[in-house]
C-alpha cells in the first residue's frame, strides 16, 4: 500500500520554520514515521521542491488547476483521493488504513 | 611586498567585513601573481561587488580575461542571479503545466534568503571541484563576500553533508537543498580543499578599529572551528599623521595604536602584516600595482581641488521632523561597523531629552548599546534582543505546547527540526514584532543587526505577513500586520547609515533596493564618520575628505532626498553629553562650505 502526499509550498515538512509552529503539521509529520513503521509506503512531495511530481500526476493537475492550491495539502492511497485540504488526524489515519486491512 | 605572496597556497580566500579593503588587497594580490607569470583566476562572490570598477574593466558571471594584466581572469558570482537561475530550473519545467498562483507560490517560496545563499554556494562549489579550471589556473583568489555572509557559505556544506547523512528522507528546513542533493560528492571535495593547509589560505582584512578587530577575532574562531586553520591577518589603511599638531589626526593614530595593542591573543599569533592608508581610493592597475610596493609616500602633495558645495545638515534636523510625531518606530539600518549603535543611542538620547518616551532596543549580537549610552539617561528605556536567548526560550515555547501531545518519536522529529536555522529567524521575529506594536504609544529605537540578518528579519515579517493573510479569518481591512507597519512611513522611519565610502555606500544602495523590493520606502540617510564634515589640516586627511567628496554627492543626486552627515570623532562618543552633541554638532566653517 502506498500514500502520495502532495504538501502546499513550504520550507519544511514540520513547518517549524513558518512564522509560527502549526501542530497539525507536526503532528502529521510524526504521523508520517508511524504509518511507515506500519509498512504503509509514503512519499511526501513539496510544491517549491518537486513541482514536477504535482504537473505529471493526472489527478493533482487537475484538481489544481480547478481549485488552486487550497486543494493542498492532497492525499492519494494507492492512486486514490483520500484526504484533501486539510492533514487528517492519527484517528483516521488508524481508520483509513483498517479498510484497507492493515493492522 | 607582502610576506603573503613568498610561497602562496592554490586558493586565497579574502574575509572581513564591507569596507575593510578585502577587493583591493585581492586584486593586488592576483595582479602580483599575474606579473609573475602566473595563471590566476580572481573570483568575487560578494553580492555587492565592485570587482569591475576597481579593475576598470568588465567583469561578469563567465570567466573573462583581464584585457591590461596578462594571465588574470575574473569571474563574478552574483548569489542573486544565481538564485534566479536554480529558480528557473525548479520552476521552468511546470510552468506551463500548473497554474498560475500555484506558479507564483513556489516562486515566492525560492525567493527567500535561504535559496541565495545554496544557489550561490552551489556556484562557489563548481569552481572548487571542476577539474578543467584546476587545469587552467596556478592560483584561484577569493575576493569573498562580507563575514557574516562568508561563514554562511563556508558553514553550510558541513551542514548539509551531516545532514543529507542523517536525514535520508529529506525532510527539512535546508529544503532547497534537495534540488542540489545530487551534488553532495562536490561539497565534500568543497569542504576538503576549504580544509586543506596546504591548497588554502585565509586572509582575514581588517582595519586598525576595534570592532573591525573584534570582528576579525570572530571570524577566525569560527573558521577555526570549521577545520580552516590556515589563516593569516593583514590590517590595511593604518594611519599615520602628517600634521602633528592636528587634533583629529593625532587621535586618530593614538586610536589605531591602541586597537592594535589589544588585538586578541587569537590573531596575535597568526602571521600579521601592515597595508597603509592611502590618499585615493585604489583605483586601476597602476594604483593596485602599487599597493603592496613601498610605504605611501603618495600623500603630502595634495591640493583640494573639491568644489565649494555645502554638505548636507547635522543630525539634529532629522530628529526635529522624528520628535514632531511624539511616538513611532525608528529603525537604524547598515552593515557591520558603520557606527548604527552610536547613530541609534545619538538619537534616542536627543529624544529623550526633549521629553519623549524612548524605548532603545537592539538586535545586533555585537552591539554594546549601554556601553554607548554610558549610564542612565532619564526618559530612556533599553533593552535586547539577544538572539540566541530568544531561540532558546521559544524552542522551550514550542516543545511545551506543540510538542505536548506527540509521542517520542513525533517529538524527536520536532526537536530535529527546531535545529535548524531558520529557527532562530523565526524566534528573533517574534521578539522583534513584539517592539514594533509598542512604538504605538511611544518611541521606539531599534538599533537593527548587519545586513543580512535584517533582511532575514524582514524576509520573516514578510512570510507572517502572507500567512496571516492566507489563514486569518478576521476580515481583511481590519489585520495590522508588522509588516504593514514597516510599510507604513507615518508609523516606521528608516534611517540608513553609511560610512562616505565606496564599499559602505554599494552596500547602502543595496540594502535600500532590497528594502524597496518588500514595499519599504527608507527615511532617510546618514553619512557617518565623515572627515569632509569634520575639522582638519592633515593632508592625509584632507585627501580622504576629498574623497569622499563625489560619494557624498552622489548619495545627494541619486540615492535619497533626506541625508545627515556626522563628523568624525577624535574620540567615540561615550555617554549622554557626547552623543547629543553628535546631534547638534554644527558643521564646519570657511574651509567647506564657503
Amino acid at each position: 500500500m502506498r500514500l502520495d502526499v502532495f504538501d502546499p509550498a513550504m520550507c519544511c515538512s514540520s513547518g517549524v520554520c513558518g512564522a509560527d509552529v502549526d501542530a497539525s503539521l507536526v503532528q502529521f509529520a510524526a504521523d508520517v514515521k508511524w504509518l511507515l513503521t506500519r509498512g504503509v509506503a509514503v512519499q511526501r512531495y513539496n510544491l517549491s521542491q518537486q513541482p514536477g511530481a504535482f504537473a505529471s500526476t493526472g489527478i493533482v493537475r487537475q484538481t489544481l488547476q480547478a481549485d488552486g492550491v487550497e486543494c493542498l495539502p492532497l492525499g492519494l492511497l494507492d492512486g486514490r483521493v483520500v484526504f484533501r485540504g486539510q492533514y487528517p488526524s492519527r484517528q483516521e489515519l488508524q481508520h483509513l488504513m483498517k479498510l484497507e486491512g492493515v493492522s | 611586498m607582502l610576506r603573503l605572496l613568498d610561497d602562496p597556497t592554490r586558493y586565497l580566500f579574502f574575509t572581513g567585513k564591507g569596507g575593510v579593503g578585502k577587493t583591493s588587497l585581492a586584486t593586488a594580490t592576483a595582479i602580483a601573481l599575474a606579473d609573475r607569470g602566473q595563471r590566476v583566476l580572481l573570483v568575487s562572490t560578494d553580492p555587492a561587488s565592485n570587482l569591475g570598477q576597481v579593475l576598470e574593466c568588465d567583469v561578469a558571471n563567465t570567466i573573462m580575461a583581464v584585457p591590461a594584466v596578462p594571465g588574470l581572469s575574473t569571474i563574478d558570482i552574483d548569489p542573486e542571479a544565481a538564485a534566479r537561475a536554480y529558480r528557473e530550473r525548479v520552476v521552468g519545467p511546470v510552468r506551463a503545466t500548473l497554474p498560475d498562483d500555484v506558479v507564483g507560490q513556489i516562486e515566492e517560496q525560492l525567493s527567500g534568503a535561504c535559496t541565495t545563499e545554496i544557489a550561490a554556494f552551489d556556484e562557489f562549489t563548481k569552481l572548487l571541484t571542476d577539474q578543467d579550471l584546476i587545469h587552467a589556473f596556478d592560483y584561484v583568489i577569493f575576493d569573498t563576500a562580507p563575514t557574516g555572509h562568508t561563514l554562511r557559505l563556508l558553514q553550510l556544506p558541513a551542514a548539509w553533508s551531516s545532514f543529507i547523512e542523517e536525514n535520508p528522507g529529506g525532510a527539512s528546513c535546508l529544503g532547497p537543498l534537495s534540488g542540489l542533493e545530487a551534488q553532495r560528492v562536490q561539497y565534500a571535495d568543497a569542504v576538503r580543499s576549504l580544509r586543506d593547509p596546504a591548497g588554502t589560505t585565509l586572509v582575514l582584512v581588517s582595519r586598525p578599529e576595534r570592532s573591525a578587530l573584534a570582528e576579525a577575532d570572530r571570524t577566525s574562531a569560527e573558521l577555526s572551528t570549521l577545520g580552516l586553520d590556515n589563516q593569516r591577518l593583514v590590517i590595511n589603511g593604518v594611519f599615520e599623521a602628517h600634521d602633528l599638531k592636528d587634533p583629529l589626526a593625532s587621535a586618530l593614530e593614538r586610536r589605531a595604536r591602541t586597537a592594535l595593542a589589544g588585538i586578541s591573543s587569537r590573531l596575535s599569533a597568526l602571521p600579521r602584516e601592515f597595508v597603509p592608508l592611502r590618499a585615493a581610493n585604489v583605483v586601476g592597475t597602476a594604483a593596485l600595482r602599487s599597493l603592496f610596493a613601498a610605504p605611501a609616500t603618495d600623500t603630502p602633495d595634495f591640493a583640494d581641488t573639491t568644489p565649494d558645495t555645502a554638505l548636507p545638515p547635522s543630525l539634529g534636523q532629522l530628529v526635529d521632523e522624528i520628535a514632531g510625531e511624539g511616538h513611532g518606530l525608528l529603525l537604524v539600518m547598515g552593515k557591520g561597523g558603520v557606527g548604527k549603535t552610536t547613530i541609534a543611542a545619538a538619537g534616542a538620547v536627543e529624544l529623550a531629552a526633549r521629553g519623549l518616551s524612548v524605548l532603545l532596543s537592539t538586535t545586533d549580537p555585537a552591539a554594546h548599546v549601554a556601553d554607548a549610552l554610558g549610564g542612565d539617561v532619564h526618559g530612556l528605556t533599553v533593552s535586547r534582543i539577544d538572539p540566541r536567548e530568544e531561540t532558546r526560550r521559544y524552542v522551550e515555547r514550542v516543545l511545551a505546547t506543540k510538542g505536548k501531545e506527540l509521542d517520542e518519536d513525533g517529538r524527536h522529529l520536532l526537536e530535529e527540526d527546531l535545529r535548524s536555522p531558520c529557527t532562530e529567524e523565526v524566534a528573533v521575529f517574534h521578539a522583534f514584532s513584539r517592539i514594533v506594536n509598542q512604538a504605538r504609544r511611544s518611541v521606539v529605537v531599534l538599533d537593527t543587526a548587519p545586513t543580512g540578518h535584517t533582511l532575514l528579519l524582514l524576509d520573516a515579517t514578510g512570510a507572517y505577513h502572507r500567512d496571516v493573510m492566507r489563514t486569518t479569518t478576521v476580515p481583511a481591512d481590519r489585520i495590522v500586520t508588522p509588516m504593514m507597519r514597516l510599510r507604513d512611513p507615518e508609523y516606521t522611519r528608516i534611517l540608513i547609515v553609511t560610512l562616505p565610502e565606496t564599499t559602505p555606500v554599494l552596500e547602502a544602495a543595496r540594502l535600500q533596493k532590497d528594502l524597496r523590493r518588500a514595499g519599504i520606502e527608507p527615511f532617510a540617510w546618514i553619512i557617518n564618520q565623515s572627515i569632509a564634515a569634520a575639522d582638519t589640516s592633515d593632508p592625509l586627511l584632507l585627501a580622504r575628505a576629498a574623497a569622499e567628496r563625489p560619494l557624498i554627492q552622489r548619495v545627494q543626486d541619486e540615492l535619497s532626498g533626506r541625508i545627515a552627515i556626522v563628523p568624525l570623532q577624535a574620540e567615540p562618543p561615550i555617554g549622554p553629553q557626547h552623543l547629543r552633541a553628535l546631534v547638534a554638532r554644527p558643521m564646519p566653517k570657511a574651509r567647506f562650505d564657503g
